[in-house]
Formats: structure tokens, sequence, C-alpha cells
């Protein structure tokens, strides 16, 4: 693992820190809200698509995913009494909208479920959809965090919520005893190929000391390995494996779902936990007279 | 107007007392430092200095802190200082992980050097400041005071941030940014100054004079040093006493007189 600081800015005054007031809590939330709202997504395209849809299921486990992970989050606040005042800045923090927008989808969904036919399916998934989204961009505005403000941010975390999502469909359809068909497993094979390009393209995204330092752990090493042949390769072979063995697929695509939603989880802990750490302070213009010899 | 400040690293000497003036002021608890001054080293082998940086809100002009803040507790008055009302926040931490300067500072509810609270724990508690987020508030009710006393902040130590009237070495310069003929601004235009992290983009009020000089004795100023090639432009009639005890030259070694004598 690349622990050993060579990229040192010559301006560069107090070293990047680990950044210590969000943790486990927020990690759930992102992890939760992405699982959630990829689920809810990928239940209503399924059925949309004619295959067997999970979607009874979706409408209540997914709303309470995202609920959950606002619990969790909640509960690391300084003041979670105060936390209705988090809907009061719409206008200007993505905080705001995430909770906006994950109370808008939890209403939604339900209601969807409770009193059919009025339509509210297209409004619930636009929201699902918006609530990952906004998510990652409430990432992008952390600046203080190098790794986490670059503005592909959305993408990792919509990417994220797609693998997580199409994972618990697969599960949810095992569980019900109705093994799902090519179209899904393959559907999931494409969406772990394009979850694990986003992945890489983030890893990728910047070449900025302040950024490459503190992810240099999610490109090398054991938290890589994890991250990337756990979390994308292993499932992937093995949803190759079931689509080439039928008859042995409910064993490998059990596993292979499981382990996209371990990676997913993963993947939040390393992008909050990881490699969140605050940039180091500068001072571009220190000028250094030199000694006499 | 709008407040700023100017940190001279030439005249810092670490010595923290405008951390600890800061902290008394404002009976900071256990854990919580609104400033510190930051023990950095500089430069590669053979040619290191050390810098003592004095760290603190930078009261921004765009301060990344104000937009992210869910429950607009955080905000940014019209002379430039940012401050947080402790009665809308919900302690969530977004603003400090938007704050590129690690100027926010989470006051946990249990916060206190022993299990019980010591009796000056007890008699400087504030509890509206638990369990939310807290920062350098460029002592704006010393400032507002002082000017409605007719004080000017800056000039009168009464009306003007704690840690700049404690510092012993006048390295910290509080004053108006807008003001031509404040010291801020005389300073800001008169020698090399530079903000924290430009990169950050939130056009900072706290500059720094970023020429650092060779420690007195070890040689001759750099031709190229920005310090010994500009004249000062703060006059010396307006310094303080402290700031005039650094225009002595520095006394010789005394070793060196020793060795001098023995060679004679």
């Amino acid at each position: 693992m690349d622990t050993t600081r060579t990229d040192h800015r010559p301006d560069e005054l107090i070293a990047a820190t680990p950044q210590t007031l969000w943790g486990m809590p927020a990690v759930l939330n992102f992890a939760l809200g992405g699982l959630g709202a990829g689920f809810y997504v990928a239940a209503v395209v399924a059925g949309a698509l004619g295959a067997r849809s999970a979607m009874s299921l979706a409408a209540w486990l997914a709303p309470a995913l995202v609920l959950a992970g606002f619990a969790a989050v909640a509960a690391e606040a300084g003041r979670p009494l105060r936390g209705l005042r988090v809907l009061s800045a719409v206008a200007t923090s993505w905080m705001s909208r995430e909770l906006w927008l994950g109370g808008l989808f939890a209403v939604l969904a339900l209601a969807d479920e409770t009193v059919p036919g009025r339509g509210l399916r297209l409004p619930a998934t636009t929201a699902a959809t918006a609530l990952v989204l906004a998510q990652g961009a409430l990432l992008t505005r952390a600046r203080a965090i190098a790794a986490w403000s670059v503005p592909m941010m959305p993408v990792v975390f919509a990417a994220s919520a797609a693998v997580s999502g199409v994972a618990l469909l697969v599960l949810a359809e095992l569980l019900a005893g109705q093994p799902p068909g090519h179209g899904v497993l393959a559907t999931m094979l494409v969406v772990l190929g394009l979850g694990l390009l986003a992945w890489l393209a983030f890893l990728t995204a910047s070449s900025d000391p302040a950024f490459r330092y503190p992810t240099a752990p999610l490109r090398a090493g054991a938290t890589a390995i994890e991250l990337i042949a756990v979390g994308y390769t292993a499932p992937a072979v093995l949803v190759a494996l079931a689509l080439a063995f039928p008859a042995w697929a409910p064993g490998p695509t059990a596993l292979a779902a499981a382990l996209a939603i371990a990676g997913q989880f993963r993947a939040k802990s390393a992008l909050i936990l990881t490699a969140g750490q605050r940039r180091a302070v500068t001072l571009a213009t220190l000028t250094l007279p030199r000694r006499s010899p | 107007m709008r407040w700023g400040m100017v940190v001279d690293l030439r005249r810092c000497v670490g010595c923290q007392t405008c951390t600890i003036a800061c902290k008394q002021a404002h009976a900071l608890p256990a854990g919580t430092q609104w400033r510190f001054v930051a023990d950095c080293e500089i430069g590669a082998y053979p040619d290191v200095r050390r810098v003592f940086l004095p760290m603190q809100c930078m009261h921004c002009a765009e301060p990344p802190c104000v937009g992210v803040c869910p429950t607009g507790a955080s905000r940014r008055r019209a002379d430039g200082i940012v401050w947080i009302e402790y009665g809308a926040c919900v302690g969530c931490g977004y603003c400090a992980v938007a704050c590129p300067y690690h100027a926010r500072h989470f006051v946990d509810d249990g916060a206190g050097d022993f299990a019980e609270p010591t009796p000056a724990e007890r008699a400087t508690a504030q509890p509206a400041r638990r369990g939310v987020m807290t920062k350098c508030t460029f002592c704006k009710e010393r400032v507002d005071a002082g000017r409605l006393a007719g004080l000017v902040p800056g000039v009168d130590p009464d009306a003007t941030p704690v840690c700049a009237v404690a510092c012993i070495a006048g390295a910290i310069v509080f004053g108006d940014l807008d003001d031509p003929a404040s010291r801020v601004r005389m300073l800001i235009d008169g020698t090399n100054v530079a903000p924290l992290a430009p990169e950050a983009g939130t056009e900072p009020s706290v500059y720094y004079v970023t020429a650092v000089a060779p420690p007195a004795g070890i040689g001759p100023r750099a031709p190229d040093s920005v310090e010994s090639s500009r004249p000062d432009p703060v006059p010396r009639s307006s310094r303080s006493r402290a700031e005039h005890s650094f225009d002595r030259p520095a006394l010789e070694d005394p070793a060196l007189v020793w060795l001098r004598a023995l060679g004679a």
C-alpha cells in the first residue's frame, strides 16, 4: 500500500489530516440511501420491462432503507432534535436537498403502494434518482476534502446505487424462490462493468497531490483489492458462471449479489473514512531566503 | 467595511499567547481552540526553516461553510465577519468538511477535563455552545461594543480582537480592509502578503506576510528577499512598544565573543 508520501507540495505547511466528524453513521446514510434508491429504480425498471418484479417489496423496503440512513446520520449530529431545521436551506445546501428528496421519495413510494394507479411511480423513481445524485453533490461541495470535492462524485454515487440496487433486486427474487432470468443477470453484469468503470474513473479523476494522496489506499493494497476484486470482479465472474450454467445459477447468483452489496458498503466506507482527509494547508508565496554558506 | 487581519510570519515566535488569550476570552471548553499556532517546517535540507503559522477562521468573502449549512446557522455579516447562530445549528459538521482552513470546531456535549465539571468549567459553561459547531468570531461582540463606544477596531485595544491585542510580537494586525489608511490595508499593499490555500477560491480576509527571514546572526539577508527590498509601510510612530522591541539589533552570541577574545 502506498503509505509513504512522495508528493509533498513545497508550499505545504500543515499536512493533510483525517476528518473525524463524519464516521460510520454517515457511511450508513450514504450506503443505505444508495441501496434503497437503487433497489426501487431497479424494481421499477424490471417491472416495466416485463421481468418478474419485486415491486411490492421495494415499495416499503426502499423507503425504509433511505429513512434508516437518515436516522443513522441524525444520531451523529450534535443536536438531532433540531433535525427539521435541516429542511430550511434548500436553496443553497445539498444536505437540505438530500433530506427533502429522501422524504419526498419515501412519501411517493409508500403512497404509490398504498393507493396504486395514481401515477406516483414515475415521480418516486425520479426522486430516488435525484436523491442519489444529491448525495454525490453533497460530497462535491465539501471543499476541505480533496477526495470528495470532485465533479464526478454524483456519477460515482449513481453507479454505486445502480450496482447495489440491482444486486438487492436479484437477492430479493432469489429469496422469494424466483431465480432471476437471463435478462436481469445480463443487466447485473453490465451494471457491474459500468460501476467498475465509474470507480476507476473516480480514482484517476485528478492528478492533484491533494487528491492523489488520500485516495492512494483505494488504488493499491488490501483496500483496493477488497473494493475492486471482491466488489466488482468476483460478482461479475459469478454472474457470468450463472449465465453459463443455469442449472447451478442460484448459488453463484446469491453470492454475487451479496458481494456486490457488501462491496458498495465497503466503497462508501473507504470513501468517507479512509479518503476523507482534510486538505493540506498551503501558502503559495512563502519565500525561503538562502542561508549563507 | 470589511474586517480583516494580517499575520506577519516574520514576527510570530510561536508563543501561543494568542491561542490562550482567545481560549480565555471566549471560555472555550477543554479540547477546543478557535485558533492555534502550527509549528511548521519548510524547505529541504540544508535550506530548512521553522515557521510558526497562526491559524483561525479566515472570514472568507466566499465562505464555503455558509453555502453548505443546511439550517442557515452559518452566516456572513455585511462587515465580513462569518459567524454561527448556535441556536439554529444542528451540529452536522458539514461546514467543517467544507472549510479548507480547519477552522470549525465541534463542541462535544461531554467536553471537559474530568468526569465532573470543575468549578471553573461550571462558571464559564455555555450550554448554547454544546453539540454545535463553533469557530473564531473575530471577537465580534468586542468589535461591535467598541464601535458603539466610539473606538476604532484595530487601533483601540478595547475594540480589537483579543488575539491581536495579546500578541507579544505585534505579529497580528486587525482592521478594515476597505480603509486605505488602516494598518492592515497598508501592510497588504506594501508587503509580500498572501492568503492561505488560494486554490480553494474562498477569498480569505486573513493575509500572511510571507517572506521568512533567516534567524538573526546566521547570515546576511538574501538579496531576493522581498522583506529587504521593500520599505516598511507602517509608520514607526504608530507601532506599539512591543513592536519597537523587535527593532533592536540582535545581541551577539556570547560564545562568539568569548572565542574571539581567546583568539586575540
